[in-house]
């Protein structure tokens, strides 16, 4: 299916790989600013998002740059700018991706450099609004075409933001679980805070994207002509109908979203202590990735299996 | 708590994290004007070349779509131009109409507004809407934002590609490939924007219609006498069997 579209493959992996990469840099960079309760851990967990964000991000931007028709000509997009999505998206992409960078380069610079720990607040600041904008243009690169009803929804960039943000927890919990830290004063205790904090973040941004896909299939629904004839290809007996509500939502959102109450509930609302669990940390984040993967697959798809109704 | 420490840095870089945004607003505020003038579409350029098909005088022969693959070389499996065939009914009681297609060259082209090169644009001395094919990188929004599936990635070229009106032919004062070549003399090429022209004149006459208008594109290929009836229909109480035949790869209209 996906060989005769016109948007493939390397477009949903890149979709999927930016927001996520930009969701692990937002998140690192609001850890690393704020705190919150990270205490002493809060620079490790920062590392983690500030290390690996930058990866899938120049990952997806070599898939999309090699899905284009003349890929050598890719320095043509800058050298306009004007009020194409894709145009926008290019140049916060462009900046993004030295920004990231460079945040990156202070984590592995050492510590006791001043001016490495004001760069490193400074590019945090930076970092995060480009990392929010290169997560919401990318749904907004969709949602931009009247000729694609299934796209042209302003809440699919919010989508794309929220999953975007949860696939950047996802990844910090992964490398959390997978590469502990050994720095000084890594505990057990400190390992599980911060394995709570995430968890915690995560199941608010899960029930956020539960939120906003049941906001989207409504007002789909509850309007006439192209858009409700769209959304019938994830809706019952549809071609997607199957990977959207049993890997996007059920494996996804909704169970990851249920096993992190389970887990974070007990503390969350009766202040009983929480223990980190080694497979939930390791098979959650997989799961929540896999569902953002197939969110991308679903939506791009669908887009363009469907369009306007009548001439 | 050790917090409390990083907690007093982390409100001094807030503010200072204000500062620097809002000195970011302000500057992107000013530089805003011009970044907006380049890509709004106009509606009204100096002169607009439109067309006018009578799909009542099309007889469905594809010269057009032969003469427009000749004129400009496109490659097997794509068309600038092409027909579409509309079979409805049951028999006693059938048609079957001709819907010749091309490029709209709408006043509010939805192909502009997304090229993020600045490779597709809408000429302001006619209104074509052309592709320089030296600025075009190949990325496919044009395609996927067009309402009409005028646009296709050229599968030598690897750029995106469509008709033009024949712009190299209107240059000289002829008659684009399609016009020229019609045998029923369904097809008219004009000046819209001249009120004495035949077209306008003809515009004026009939009853006119345009694809797809809900989209807001403001097409200025304008059909008289034809059957937009689609598979999409044959639910609606007293449409039966409609079929309709692209003659493009793809057999189902987009």
């Amino acid at each position: 299916m996906v060989e005769e579209l016109t948007w493939g493959m390397p477009v949903i992996l890149y979709l999927f790989l930016a927001g996520a990469g930009a969701g692990a840099v937002t998140v690192s960079a609001s850890v690393e600013l704020r705190g919150g309760g990270f205490g002493a851990a809060r620079h490790a967990v920062a590392r983690y998002g500030a290390l690996i964000g930058p990866l899938p991000v120049i990952l997806g931007t070599f898939l999309i740059i090699f899905e284009l028709g003349a890929p050598f000509r890719v320095l043509n997009l800058f050298k306009v700018v004007n009020l194409s999505p894709m145009s926008v998206g290019t140049w916060l992409l462009g900046v993004f991706i030295v920004l990231c960078l460079a945040y990156a380069a202070t984590f592995l610079l050492p510590d006791r450099l001043t001016w490495n720990r004001r760069a490193r607040t400074l590019l945090a600041w930076v970092c995060l609004p480009f990392g929010i904008g290169v997560a919401v243009y990318t749904g907004v690169l969709l949602g931009a075409m009247p000729a694609q009803p299934f796209w042209n929804s302003p809440i699919l960039a919010l989508l794309f933001l929220f999953s975007a943000l949860s696939a950047g927890v996802a990844f910090i919990v992964l490398a959390l679980t997978l590469f502990p830290s050994r720095h000084a004063g890594a505990d057990a205790a400190s390992h599980g805070n911060s394995s709570y904090l995430l968890t915690t973040a995560d199941s608010v941004l899960l029930a956020g994207e539960l939120g906003i896909i049941f906001l989207f299939i409504m007002f789909a629904h509850l309007t006439i002509g192209s858009t409700k004839e769209a959304v019938q290809v994830i809706l019952g007996g549809g071609e997607l109908a199957l990977l959207f509500w049993g890997v996007v939502v059920l494996i996804g959102i909704l169970l990851p979203f249920i096993v992190e109450l389970i887990l974070v509930g007990p503390r969350l609302l009766y202040g009983r202590p929480y223990r980190a669990v080694y497979l939930a940390d390791l098979l959650l984040p997989m799961a929540v990735l896999v569902g953002g993967f197939f969110l991308r697959y679903v939506v791009v798809v669908a887009g363009q299996i469907t369009g306007p109704v009548g001439l | 708590m050790s917090e409390s420490a990083d907690d007093r840095t982390t409100r001094r870089q807030f503010l200072k994290g204000v500062g620097g945004v809002a000195a970011t607003g302000a500057v992107a505020t000013l530089a805003l004007p011009t970044l907006a003038l380049h890509p709004e579409p106009e509606v009204a350029t100096e002169r607009q070349y439109a067309m006018v098909i009578d799909v009542r005088r099309c007889i469905g022969c594809h010269s057009c779509t032969v003469a427009c693959k000749v004129e400009h070389d496109v490659p097997t499996g794509v068309n600038r131009s092409w027909v579409e065939y509309t079979e409805k009914g049951v028999f006693p009681d059938v048609s079957r109409s001709f819907l010749p297609r091309l490029c709209n060259h709408c006043s509010v082209p939805q192909c502009v507004s997304v090229c993020p090169t600045g490779a597709t644009y809408k000429r302001p001395e006619d209104g074509i809407v052309v592709i320089d094919s030296g600025v075009c990188i190949g990325c496919k929004y044009c395609i996927l934002a067009c309402p009409y599936d005028a646009r296709f990635l050229n599968p030598h070229t690897h750029f995106a590609d469509k008709c033009d009106f024949c712009i190299h032919r209107v240059a000289q004062g002829v008659q684009p490939a399609c016009v020229e070549t019609c045998i029923g003399g369904a097809r008219l090429f004009g000046d819209i924007s001249d009120h004495d022209s035949t077209l306008s004149r003809l515009v004026a006459n009939n009853p006119v219609t345009v694809l797809r208008r809900e989209m807001g594109t403001v097409p200025n290929v304008y059909y008289i006498g034809a059957d937009y009836a689609d598979e999409s229909d044959n639910g609606r109480p007293g449409v039966h069997k409609v079929t309709v035949k692209t003659h493009r790869p793809h057999t189902e209209r987009r």
